[in-house]
């Protein structure tokens, strides 16, 4: 006995000492004198998961010691960002441990929100529930989330809301953020999300940036784009864009043009490429096929506006002929751009020797012709053949760490599902035999997408609304109208968040949040990515995941078949649940082992191996005639053609325009240091300390004409609201003569109540670039 | 008494045994990091045709990137009133190892562009802020306010719980008198001159001898 114990003592004691003779050399091993600890045998664990904030999704090694998060470092073995991050992504672990980090779920007892038990706020979202339903209907209730969703917490708010309470009230940020590229995927070759990857980077010879400040929005694949062209002299990187930005400094050529008219610009283009035989005729003929759509399509400012696109055949002679409106001398006077710089651009993707990607984001789909702009480049990349090739890509880059992931992979909107949409009968028997629920407890028909969801709480048709992991309060358009919305008589809002916002004001329960590290998940990037981290850290106090929460209501609701799962494998049950939707070559999704293991694996995963380039003979295993040693082809297996779809689409302007009285455009987006809302960034010290509050940014001549000095108080005044906030003049960006532009992260300066609510018909995202405001000095 | 003599002398031993396994294990350790990091190099190329993979992180040229200059940095006279400090290098960092903030006024993106490289790049005395510029470790990589941001406030927007763990000590030898290894991940930080060499060096960290180019001959990385 006493040699045991003694032996012990003696590995013991051998460890701790071989510990501090280590410690303080090499870190990942082992650190003296923990801030967070005061014991010794405390070591630091790197692990994997990607970053909790864009849609680059960067793969990051977190080091955690003592239950908590402690350092960050890139992860070489990520092929996303080979070990660089951004100054976001280096600090993102601070955004766990803000002072104000909500804890203890709330509920409001007679107007005042006040600490309860979880159990008992559980309780009350699933009676307040059951409730609303029984008095209003099903779809009296609606729940809305968000493109920070993990990929197991969407999956089981689609299957909770469409599968087991039997409603299509089930939207995601994403909404305002991607359906634009969604339905310019689906439209052009009827299957979303992109058929390049981040390799493209490698290969592209030039690289055009369509109203996309790629610096601060995705600055680790521009730094990527920056590094071949230190490497290769011959690279170009062109920035087009309706303001002057950082990317614009760095480029080779900036090009400005007038808001709305890159519909224009992107058709003269075609037309030039046609003009100059820079077509490939054999890939247009072999893949393409022609198509019109309705035109004077509506800006959905109507309560209850219905819009649905009618395809119509079309030939590539009628195709030429449309574009005749469209010659760079008259596509000039529209949109400011010189015919001179619009050949030149037509010249970049004609050229049958350079490889072009094109590049953008927010710029295309926040905009009330989303769904045509998104067409529009794809027809340039289709005339001249150049896509789905390594190096040439048009490429639609995501916002949210998982809007691709969760919201489009596992369809958390109104009209989706996991595979396919609800309108479609086999879609729905599908979907319902994998949840094991009667085929008719989902609905045929999409209900409210996210701006009518909003509009159907104030009219009184939703009583009920969940919002998880994202902040409409700070960013839903015309504000005012759905702030006032959540807080009408009748209205039961529950938000699960991880701060205090000014979401949760509005809210009647609040639940407290595990976020990102504090609980086991996976993200989907843009390329097609999914990445799986593990638990990492403790989550605060009664915090638990969304998904869970979720979960729990969902049994006390009395669905608790559908949702069996155990706590400690929930996600892996879950994943192994989600996958069977997307079995096939053409949506493979990799096994949760192999998930486990590595950075992140791209979708369709078949045979144990990556797609890179969708549609592609040599690369992807759902074409037809796939041989990976065989001669390129293509074959666009979305669409049952097994064609590409060019779409002619027409200039249209958009809704508000700048007149005598308001008679500056209104941009709103990012900065490099926060994130949307700012709610966790704003709790990252630096962050806060780089860029601590909004301000609106005025060109100097427009300014000086005002009278106006960088810092002075600047009132801005839409038909929606006003606001006054500082001015910055040529600090960040400069925006052109007759447009203001402010970031939105900032909750005490909620540039959101000015903004319009107009949205692209097809997609029904909202443009948040354009509206018509005025200017005066505070 | 006698047994606890016995014990630590066993313990002492423990001690010994484990720094020699150590030892062994960091020799090959860092022969076999070496190699892999070769044929990886030789397989980019192979696959992606292009030269280099992005970026070049803690690849061996990077040590020699300043190999050039390491003669002028060793006879650079310090003058101790301006030299940059250990405690003031941790504390522009959320923890060790973060990319530092910008410590002085930075000109808009407007006005001034992208010019942090005009004195990064190559260091040198600037008689504005009496001190010796801090040389990047990693010019090559252009976009730096990405990575870097100045502060326009010290207000915080809420307090925060953060806590990170103390810095490596430094002066660490494996051997009384053998060469340090390197207490840091090399990531972004492969060139060592950059950090360690010159009067632009952290006092506590400077090199007395940044004319032996060939920093990890001797001092290794442990993993």
């Amino acid at each position: 006995m006493g040699n045991i114990k003694r032996r012990k003592f003696l590995k013991k004691t051998a460890a701790a000492s071989a510990f501090s003779a280590t410690s303080g050399l090499y870190p990942g091993i082992a650190l003296s004198n923990w801030k967070a600890s005061d014991s010794l045998t405390e070591e630091i664990q790197w692990n994997k998961t990607p970053c909790r904030f864009c849609g680059v999704g960067c793969g990051l090694l977190v080091a955690t010691s003592n239950g908590r998060a402690v350092a960050v470092k890139g992860d070489p073995e990520s092929s996303v960002n080979k070990g660089l991050c951004c100054v976001k992504g280096y600090h993102t672990v601070q955004a766990l441990y803000g002072k104000d980090r909500l804890t203890k779920a709330q509920v409001r007892k007679n107007g005042q929100m006040v600490e309860v038990p979880i159990e008992e706020a559980l309780d009350l979202v699933a009676r307040k529930m059951q409730e609303t339903i029984k008095e209003h209907g099903k779809n009296a209730v609606a729940m809305y989330g968000s493109g920070q969703w993990t990929i197991p917490d969407g999956y089981v708010a689609s299957k909770f809301m469409k599968g087991a309470i039997g409603t299509n009230n089930l939207e995601a940020n994403a909404r305002l953020c991607m359906a634009s590229a969604v339905t310019g995927f689906l439209t052009s070759f009827g299957s979303d999300e992109p058929m390049g990857c981040y390799e493209d980077i490698n290969h592209a010879d030039a690289f055009v940036l369509w109203g996309n400040n790629m610096a601060e929005m995705h600055p680790v694949l521009y730094s990527r784009i920056l590094d071949q062209r230190l490497k290769k002299k011959h690279i170009k990187i062109i920035d087009l864009t309706t303001r002057t930005t950082r990317t614009s400094y760095a480029d080779d050529k900036s090009i400005l043009f007038k808001p709305q008219t890159d519909l224009a610009i992107a058709n003269a283009i075609c037309y030039e490429i046609i003009k100059n035989g820079w077509t490939n005729d054999q890939f247009i003929k072999d893949h393409c096929s022609f198509k019109t759509g309705k035109t004077n399509i509506g800006y959905g400012l109507e309560e209850k506006f219905k819009f649905s696109d009618q395809a119509t055949s079309s030939s590539y002679a009628e195709f030429k002929k449309l574009l005749n409106d469209y010659t760079p001398e008259k596509v000039e006077k529209l949109s400011g751009v010189s015919a001179e710089d619009i050949r030149y651009l037509a010249s970049i993707y004609g050229d049958p020797k350079t490889k072009v990607m094109s590049l953008w984001c927010m710029g295309f789909n926040q905009h009330t012709r989303g769904t045509w702009i998104n067409n529009l480049v794809y027809n340039i990349h289709l005339l001249t053949g150049k896509i789905s090739t390594p190096g040439n890509s048009p490429f639609s880059l995501t916002g949210q760490p998982s809007a691709c992931g969760t919201v489009r992979e596992v369809g958390t909107l109104t009209d989706r599902l996991p595979h396919g949409v609800v309108m479609n009968e086999k879609d729905r028997q599908f979907a319902a035999k994998i949840w094991g629920v009667p085929v008719e407890n989902i609905p045929d028909k999409p209900s409210n997408h996210t701006v009518e969801m909003f509009r159907s709480l104030d009219r009184g048709e939703i009583r009920f609304m969940w919002i998880q992991v994202t902040n409409p309060m700070v960013t839903m358009p015309k504000l005012n109208r759905y702030r006032k919305a959540c807080e009408k008589e009748g209205r039961f809002i529950v938000v699960s968040d991880i701060y205090p916002t000014p979401t949760t004001a509005v809210a009647d329960v609040i639940l407290p949040s595990a976020m990102w590290i504090e609980r086991e998940g996976m993200f989907g990037n843009s390329e097609r990515r999914t990445q799986h981290f593990n638990q990492l850290v403790p989550p605060p106090g009664d915090a638990i995941s969304d998904a869970w929460q979720i979960i729990e209501v969902a049994r006390r609701m009395g669905f608790e078949k559908l949702f069996p799962w155990k706590e400690e494998n929930h996600i892996e049950e879950i994943w192994k649940e989600y996958r069977k939707h997307h079995a096939g070559a053409k949506h493979e999704m990799a096994p949760y082992e192999e998930l486990k293991k590595r950075p992140g694996i791209q979708w369709p995963y078949v045979n144990g191996k990556e797609t890179k380039w969708r549609f592609n003979t040599k690369y992807d295993p759902a074409t037809k005639g796939y041989d990976p040693k065989g001669k390129e082809s293509f074959d666009f297996y979305g669409k049952k053609d097994h064609r590409a779809w060019i779409w002619f689409r027409p200039y249209e302007p958009p809704p508000e325009i700048p007149d005598k009285e308001y008679p500056f455009w209104l941009n709103t987006g990012r900065v490099i240091e926060h994130w949307h809302s700012g709610s966790m960034t704003r709790r990252i010290p630096i962050l806060h300390k780089a860029v601590p509050n909004s301000y609106v940014e005025l060109h100097p001549a427009d300014a000086k004409e005002q009278g106006i000095y960088n810092g002075d108080p600047v009132k801005l005044t839409s038909r929606r609201g006003t606001l006054t906030l500082p001015a910055s003049i040529d600090q960040r960006g400069r925006p052109v003569r007759g447009q203001v532009f402010v970031p939105f992260f900032d909750e005490n300066y909620l540039i959101n109540e000015l903004t319009l609510d107009a949205y692209c018909p097809i997609s029904k995202q909202p443009d948040y670039k354009k509206c018509a405001v005025k200017i005066e000095k505070g | 008494m006698k047994k606890e003599i016995s014990e630590s002398r066993i313990v002492f031993i423990g001690i010994c045994v484990v720094m020699m396994a150590t030892s062994i294990f960091i020799f090959t350790k860092s022969l076999s990091q070496e190699r892999s990091s070769i044929s990886n190099e030789l397989f980019a190329k192979k696959v992606s045709g292009t030269e280099a993979v992005f970026p070049d992180i803690a690849q061996e040229k990077e040590v020699f990137a300043l190999a050039g200059k390491a003669k002028l940095l060793g006879k650079q006279s310090t003058y101790s009133s301006s030299e940059r400090t250990l405690s003031n290098f941790y504390k522009r960092r959320a923890y060790p190892g973060a990319p530092p903030k910008i410590p002085h006024e930075v000109q808009p993106d407007m006005v001034g562009g992208n010019n942090c490289l005009t004195c990064h790049d190559n260091g040198g005395y600037v008689a504005k802020f009496s001190a010796y510029t801090p040389v990047t470790p990693h010019p090559g990589m252009e976009n730096c306010r990405q990575c870097h941001v100045p502060e326009t406030t010290d207000a915080l927007f809420q307090e925060t719980d953060w806590n990170t763990f103390d810095p490596p000590e430094i002066g660490h030898s494996a051997l009384h008198g053998s060469p340090p290894p390197i207490p840091h991940s090399l990531q972004l930080r492969g060139n060592c001159l950059a950090c360690h060499g010159g009067a632009a060096a952290v006092r506590e960290i400077r090199s007395s001898h940044p004319e032996r180019i060939n920093c990890r001959q001797c001092h290794v990385y442990m993993k």
